[in-house]
């Protein structure tokens, strides 16, 4: 009797330490299986299919190539130049983003009512559809109904209207702006939210010592700002040298290959389901960009934060 | 004196900063109340369209003609299943496994957590080719479940880190005192910390809800029918010129702005920080 219940106790302690030990494992076992089909897998599966000429219409006659893609970009002027075009692209858009997200920022720091409402209405193009944006966009920028045109014809500054998305510049132009307006409040939001963290004391004691505005901003607020801002420039850089939606429906990377930065060039490459090289372009990307931050972190670690 | 400058001076730089932000939303809206310009038989070569700053008869037409002429609302709704979906999906998924990392110290703690969240640093560029294969291969393609899928590899990390960050804020004396009653771990989460983070779920789960509903390439390259296309598919053919009424084409890009921007500005206290955490996806 008294050994049966004993066995039962400790079967039951057993159990529930076993139970114990795994029951974490439980917990995560679904988001793990997720994440492991849709991303652990296919990263793998993009590094193994970027090694082949596989097209997506015949998948299964794919042949091994080795590098033999990285040859094929070596050869490629589109894939050359898109290293220019993603270079200027990301340029073009994280810097104008700073320069126009640090003053909003600056300017949401200030105390006045409703200001709670600006904030709101400056992250509104953040939250809408990229696919939105670039209609607002191609519909004010038109050449026949536009009203930029029409402003800048009223305003002497053109002559003409322009039919800015016809030309390689002006449709770089465009995007960028339509990227600008839409990208920029992520900055803004992230730079208020540093500005409100330094403490006040600092610009009391600078008044004191007779600092002005503009003193106290270059030795208070620019050092306490610089590591988010360059922290902000990287992430940025990444994100934009992979944005593919905007670009893509404003101008179909064109006219010709003027806005096909790499990643717009790989997303083209596997609609012509030439998915082995579109692969291969993606993953030299994100080499190369992975590389370019880790040199720049540690630029930084040495320069800026020592 | 100076108080009145000071005053002039904000005055102007909200109004400047709240025109930049708003004034390409209102000319959207304004072309989507301006009544289709009937052509010019007599000048059929110059552009039936000019510019137009207020419509003399301002119409609701376009917006019946959105769902007259175009498969709108059939995209509306795809675009509210799958979105809906991948909220679903991620917010299930992501608050067990946030449980479980922030609750219990267990092997491998460490470089599980590290790995998923690393997944959220892979660039969406790269997973497209094997996400349309492997989603080709198990008959996904063109399905809502498929899509769901694909779109969870940018919002399940997402939603996984935010949870993670707000469990951890949460006193896990209550939980305790639940589970000396003989509340099972599950139980726990369930009853205790899912309403105690109740704040942070509809924060993680409305920015997967707006990523999904405004995430274009997956939606594009996964699908093929209008059975299952979301709307920044059909806009990028309204930005194309098709339909080529323009009128039709604003009026379908203010019903798919209305949806986010309303929940964005409902919850936008409880959004923001999260906004800031989901810098990083490139």
């Amino acid at each position: 009797m008294i050994a049966v219940s004993v066995t039962r106790i400790t079967n039951g302690a057993a159990r529930r330490r076993i139970c114990g030990r795994s029951l974490p494992y439980a917990f995560i076992a679904p988001i793990g299986v997720l994440l492991l089909t849709v991303s652990i897998y296919p990263v793998m599966y993009a590094i193994w299919i970027s090694m082949t000429d596989a097209s997506l219409l015949q998948l299964a006659r794919a042949r091994f190539v080795g590098l033999g893609n990285l040859l094929r970009m070596i050869d490629d002027d589109v894939f050359l130049q898109g290293l220019w075009r993603t270079a200027r692209w990301d340029a073009a858009v994280v810097l104008s983003e700073l320069a126009i997200a640090l003053p909003i920022a600056l300017f949401l720091n200030l105390s006045f009512r409703g200001r709670g409402f600006v904030r709101a209405v400056v992250l509104l193009p953040y939250v809408i559809p990229p696919a939105v944006t670039a209609l607002l966009w191609v519909y004010m920028v038109d050449g026949h109904f536009g009203v930029i045109n029409d402003l800048l014809v009223r305003l002497h500054i053109l002559r003409h209207p322009v039919s800015w998305l016809g030309e390689s510049g002006g449709s770089f132009a465009v995007v960028t702006v339509a990227m600008v307006w839409a990208g920029q409040p992520l900055m803004a939001i992230i730079l208020l939210a540093v500005l409100q963290s330094i403490p006040r004391e600092l610009y009391e004691a600078a008044r004191v010592d007779g600092a002005g505005a503009w003193h106290s901003f270059r030795l208070i607020t620019l050092p306490h700002l610089m590591p988010t801002i360059l922290f902000l420039l990287l992430l940025r850089t990444i994100w934009m040298s992979n944005y593919v939606d905007m670009i893509y429906i404003m101008t179909q990377g064109g006219p010709g290959f003027s806005n096909y930065t790499e990643a717009v060039y790989s997303f083209m490459l596997i609609q012509q389901f030439d998915i082995g090289y579109a692969s291969a372009v993606a993953v030299v990307l994100a080499v190369i960009l992975t590389v370019a931050s880790i040199f720049y972190i540690r630029h930084l670690v040495r320069t800026v934060l020592t | 004196m100076a108080r009145v400058v000071r005053r002039v001076w904000i005055a102007a730089g909200a109004t400047a900063i709240v025109a930049f932000c708003l004034a390409p939303f209102l000319w959207i809206f304004i072309a989507s109340i301006t009544p289709e310009a009937v052509p010019d038989a007599s000048k059929p070569w110059s552009s039936e369209r000019a510019v137009q700053y207020f419509p003399a008869e301002p119409t609701l037409r376009n917006y019946v003609d959105l769902f007259k002429d175009v498969p709108f609302a059939l995209y509306f709704r795809n675009s509210t299943i799958v979105a809906t979906g991948t909220m679903l999906l991620g917010l299930v998924l992501a608050s067990l496994g946030a449980y479980g990392f922030v609750r219990f110290r267990f092997v491998g703690r460490g470089p599980l957590l590290t790995a998923m969240l690393l997944t959220y640093m892979i660039p969406s560029v790269v997973l497209l080719v094997p996400l349309l294969v492997i989603l080709r291969r198990i008959g996904l393609i063109d399905t809502f479940p498929g899509l769901i899928l694909a779109e969870s590899t940018n919002t399940a990390p997402f939603v996984l880190l935010l949870m993670i960050n707000y469990f951890s804020t949460l006193p896990r004396e209550l939980e305790e005192a639940a589970q000396v009653d003989g509340c099972s771990p599950l139980g726990t989460l369930v009853r205790i910390v899912i309403p105690l983070a109740l704040p942070g779920l509809v924060a993680g789960g409305l920015l997967a809800f707006i990523m999904t509903w405004n995430n274009f390439v997956f939606a594009y390259l996964f699908t093929n029918t209008d059975n299952v296309k979301t709307l920044p598919v059909i806009l990028r053919l309204f930005v194309l010129g098709e339909p080529a009424v323009w009128g039709v084409s604003a009026a379908g890009a203010i019903l798919t702005t209305v949806p986010v921007a309303l929940l964005f500005l409902l919850f936008q206290r409880m959004l923001i920080g999260g906004l800031s955490a989901g810098a990083v996806k490139g």
